[in-house]
């Protein structure tokens, strides 16, 4: 015989003491009553989890939202920093050639003009 | 006269399951206690086979016949009822053992061997399955029960359970290995 036979034989339907009937009656009788139990179905039971999840979910999206749009600016205010830097420098390349140029020139003129020394 | 009407009575077919929960509905405590007697075993025999004992089975089981008077106008039909039956009991066998703590669960790799001698014969091989089955975890061993004493499927068992069929399919497969497992360690051996 195989197991599943062996659990139906093991399992099978069990009739409780005579007179179930009899005392089943008796309580509905004396007015005896049950709480019923409210079977949630299964969308009720997940739907607190799944509400949650969707709360955590909409939170992180938005929490890494924002943190895109933190370092979105800062990026640009970094780049603003690095192309204010450069046009610094390039300010100061600019005047230092002028300078070098205007010092070439007053050595120039000084070399060549006559001085009252003879 | 009186044994045309005595033959009449005789020969009138006992009334359909749909036609006494029409009568019952109606009020009849007649018809109600038909009801109870014919679905009692099923009744009293999945809480006796979840809970292994007769007296909180009995308690559990009227439980549920009083929760059907106190229902009987939401029930649509006799197939409804059996349904309804085995819904309300399988839900109140779970939430009895939860609620109370009744017994530790146990992982189902972890279930003692119960102390019975390694040959046993046939009465004893029932009372060690009996004794096996109680001891899996309150879901695996409804889904055990539902299949076994109801003989049902396994999409049966999970609408009246409210598990995923597959869920069910994972307790059923795991309990049968260790039921298996713990029979082979007593000389019992079946093929899967």
């Amino acid at each position: 015989m195989s197991l599943e036979q062996e659990l139906r034989r093991a399992l099978r339907r069990t009739d409780p003491a005579s007179g179930f009937d009899d005392r089943v009656l008796s309580r509905i009788a004396a007015g005896d009553t049950v709480r019923v139990l409210q079977t949630q179905s299964r969308w009720a039971r997940f739907s607190l989890p799944i509400a949650a999840s969707l709360m955590l979910a909409a939170g992180a999206g938005y929490y890494a939202q924002y943190q895109q749009q933190q370092q979105t600016a800062a990026r640009a205010q970094q780049a603003y920093a690095e192309r204010a830097a450069r046009e610094v420098v390039l300010a100061l390349q600019i005047a230092s050639e002028t300078v070098s140029a205007a010092q070439a020139k007053v050595e120039e003129i000084t070399r060549y003009e006559p001085t009252n020394d003879y | 006269m009186e044994m045309l009407t005595a033959a009449a009575s005789v020969h009138t077919p006992a009334p359909s399951g749909d036609e006494l929960l029409a009568e019952a509905r109606a009020g009849s405590d007649n018809a109600f206690a038909a009801l109870v007697r014919e679905h009692q075993a099923m009744v009293f025999g999945l809480a006796y086979h979840f809970l292994q004992s007769r007296a909180q089975a009995e308690e559990l089981a009227q439980d549920v016949f009083l929760a059907l008077h106190q229902n009987l106008a939401r029930v649509e039909s006799a197939r409804h009822l059996v349904f309804w039956l085995r819904r309300v009991t399988s839900n109140r066998c779970i939430d009895s053992v939860r609620s109370v703590q009744r017994r530790r669960e146990l992982p189902i790799d972890e279930l003692h061997e119960p102390a019975v001698p390694a040959r046993v014969s046939d009465p004893l091989l029932g009372e060690l399955l009996r004794t096996l089955v109680a001891e899996l975890t309150p879901d695996a061993r409804m889904v055990v029960t539902l299949r076994f004493q109801e003989d049902l499927d396994l999409s049966e068992i999970a609408a009246i359970t409210d598990m995923p069929v597959n869920t069910v399919k994972s307790h059923l497969r795991r309990s049968m290995d260790a039921l298996r497992r713990k029979l082979a360690d007593r000389g019992h051996v079946y093929e899967s």
